[in-house]
């Protein structure tokens, strides 16, 4: 099984391989083709640099891996796991409906949703640290500081 | 100098200006004082606020949350045993023995005078040490930048933890390919926008610091919870926070030279207060008499001291390459550079000659801030220790939701936020994978000066790169950076040899 160093070096491998085909295309101004240093030169150098340092990495645990079976993994549950997962789905749904919906309402499910995802079950404490923190973040925000915040697309 | 001075108290000592400083030391001890979550994320959380105001008043804001941080993590390691930040790990080693054995208050009071005394030596040297250096610097060519950052880059990656510098080096090439999406700012060609023009301006940069640090922090808090305490359970007593004169005698001389350590540290880049810390605790216990060295560990009133005034000093020191030459040496710093630039002031040798109420400002809050968190936070303790009982969901629901918001605040636009969901997801990957964050910010905000220095240096040499060696000065630079970029290489390949 991989352990975690090889896989970070693969992950940057690939993505490193992936900057420096973009890179390479990078469209140069007629003007910049007969410059020594054009806007594709520096992300051309990073291209290498990065691809060098995680071959690099690559190298070094393939050293280390004669003498040793490397580290471990750490210890998560699948719980943690699935409370992470779904607060970043619940993150992503927030952002799609805060303009749709409104400031107020969405952020208001937001915090109610998070709350109830992290293991708290009682419902007046649900409302009282979601309704109030929106409402009272939202009168600072526009009345205090005068910042405008949509109300809602749906319902203006 | 002396007027300075002058300028930055009256600039300070505003009495909005005083509300920010202290507003940003509760603050900051409020969110250190959570395990998890240190410096870099006070202050992302603070950027969007920061916007509305003056940038003299948000450099002060931000100083105070710094300070503020710092010592909320020395209060969580010397009551739970959990540092808030890498910086007071050392702080735990012996301040937590001295809170079970019912000393949490003194406890706190010597890292509340130890980091004072730390702060006030730091900013005195600071005081003396930057307008030298920024004069200095005024001779410093483009290519002399491009040597420093570079030097900058492999130094924070050369001291970052044994055995990940690779990971730091993959992370800091990482931040600097992020800088170069976005529109040439040169030429006027696009990069890796994809057609996207919510990418033309680039990625901002506190849209990457709240994702990989504030966000990437709260869910990395659920997914790993290492901290065993949390909800529910009431954090020790704290007690007297008196301290005797025998017991003031004792630690004195150890704060003056740990101060004195710390401010050397933190002004070389990369190194920093977690460096600071360690070796003034290590430096400390083979001073002490043999007696005192096995109380190291298990309540030593100087093991405790020891780190406390060379984390405070060493991030005072770590102030000088920011504003002397524009060069951040540490993630936090990074994270105030960021925030200088985007209120369109370029920190380096100009600094103190136009924008002198910011240069001032700045190092004169953080003595303020020393005050405040002596004077208002040390007693207030008790109370302020409450946020240790607070439940996890509402903490990590509150920052999740800050951050998000933040960032919308400042660009009404939720194409950021669904990035920055994105970034946070592969932060929370790349943490997994024990890759470390603070290279990756550092690479990201040196990224456009590296590039524009360096083109700027190479039109003057009409595209020769031997500018980078012409010079002795460059040349020394860049031979540095070498070594230190080579250093961790051959450290690695000897202990392979003597394993075989």
């Amino acid at each position: 099984m991989l352990n975690r160093d090889t896989l970070g070096a693969l992950i940057f491998l690939a993505f490193f391989t992936a900057y420096a085909v973009f890179a390479w295309q990078i469209p140069l101004l007629p003007f910049e083709e007969m410059d020594a240093v054009n806007s594709a030169s520096i992300p051309k150098v990073y291209a290498v640099l990065g691809l060098m340092f995680s071959l690099l990495a690559l190298l070094a645990q393939a050293i280390k891996r004669q003498h040793s079976s490397g580290d471990g993994w750490p210890q998560i549950n699948r719980k943690s796991i699935g409370q992470t997962a779904v607060l970043l789905l619940l993150m992503w749904v927030y952002t799609a409906l805060l303009e749709p919906i409104g400031f107020l309402l969405a952020t208001s499910v937001f915090l109610s949703a998070g709350f109830f995802i992290m293991g708290e079950r009682r419902w007046r404490v649900l409302l009282l640290a979601s309704v109030p923190v929106a409402v009272v973040f939202w009168l600072i925000v526009t009345k205090l500081l005068g910042i405008y915040l949509v109300p809602g697309e749906l319902w203006s | 100098m002396l007027d300075g001075i002058l300028l930055g108290l009256s600039t300070a000592l505003q009495w909005q200006n005083l509300l920010y400083v202290i507003a940003g030391c509760f603050v900051g001890t409020f969110i250190g004082m959570l395990p998890g979550l240190g410096p870099i994320t006070a202050i992302a959380l603070m950027i969007p606020i920061t916007y509305s105001i003056d940038p003299s008043s948000g450099m002060i804001l931000m100083a105070g949350v710094y300070y503020g941080a710092i010592f909320g993590g020395s209060t969580s390691s010397i009551l739970i045993n959990a540092p808030g930040v890498a910086g007071t790990v050392a702080s735990s080693f012996d301040g937590y023995p001295l809170a079970k054995q019912g000393m949490a208050g003194k406890a706190l009071a010597i890292a509340a005078w130890a980091s004072f005394t730390g702060g006030t030596i730091g900013a005195l040297l600071l005081m003396l040490a930057a307008p030298t250096l920024a004069k200095v610097s005024l001779s410093f060519q483009s290519a002399d930048y491009v040597a420093l950052m570079c030097l900058g880059l492999t130094a924070i990656a050369a001291f970052s933890n044994k055995g990940t510098f690779l990971k730091a080096m993959m992370m800091t090439v990482f931040g600097l390919t992020l800088s170069t999406v976005g529109i040439d700012p040169s030429s006027g060609t696009e990069r890796f926008t994809f057609g996207n023009t919510d990418l033309l301006d680039g990625i901002s940069f506190l849209l990457i610091a709240m994702s990989t640090f504030a966000l990437a922090e709260a869910l990395s808090n659920v997914l790993k919870p290492e901290v065993k305490q949390s909800a529910g359970e009431q954090p020790m007593q704290i007690g007297s926070i008196r301290l005797s004169k025998a017991e003031v005698k004792e630690i004195s001389p150890t704060i003056g030279r740990s101060s004195l350590l710390g401010f050397i540290i933190g002004v070389l880049p990369g190194a920093g207060a977690t460096i600071a810390s360690f070796m003034a605790y290590a430096a400390e216990r083979n001073l002490a008499p043999k007696a005192l060295q096995e109380k190291f560990g298990k309540g030593s009133l100087r093991g405790l001291a020891a780190p406390e005034s060379a984390n405070n000093a060493a991030c005072t020191g770590s102030f000088v390459p920011l504003l002397t030459l524009g060069i951040p040496g540490s993630g936090t710093t990074a994270i105030m550079l960021g925030a200088l630039i985007a209120y369109g002031i370029q920190p380096g040798p100009m600094l103190m000659q136009d924008n002198p109420d910011v240069f001032w400002a700045v190092i004169i809050s953080m003595y303020l801030g020393n005050i405040v968190l002596l004077i208002l936070n040390l007693p207030l303790i008790p109370y302020l220790a409450r946020v240790l009982i607070m439940p996890k969901a509402i903490l990590t629901m509150m920052i999740l939701f800050f951050s998000l918001i933040g960032v919308y605040l400042v660009s009404f636009n939720t194409f950021d936020l669904f990035m920055m969901i994105g970034f946070a997801l592969v932060a929370l990957v790349l943490r997994l994978l024990a890759f470390p964050m603070a290279p990756l910010l550092l690479g990201f905000i040196l990224g456009d000066m590296i590039e524009s220095n360096f083109r700027r240096a190479m039109m003057t040499s009409d595209g020769s790169l031997s500018i980078f060696w012409d010079k002795p000065l460059t040349l020394g630079i860049m031979l540095l950076a070498i070594v230190v970029l080579a250093m961790p290489l051959l450290s690695f390949l000897r202990l392979r040899k003597a394993a075989i």
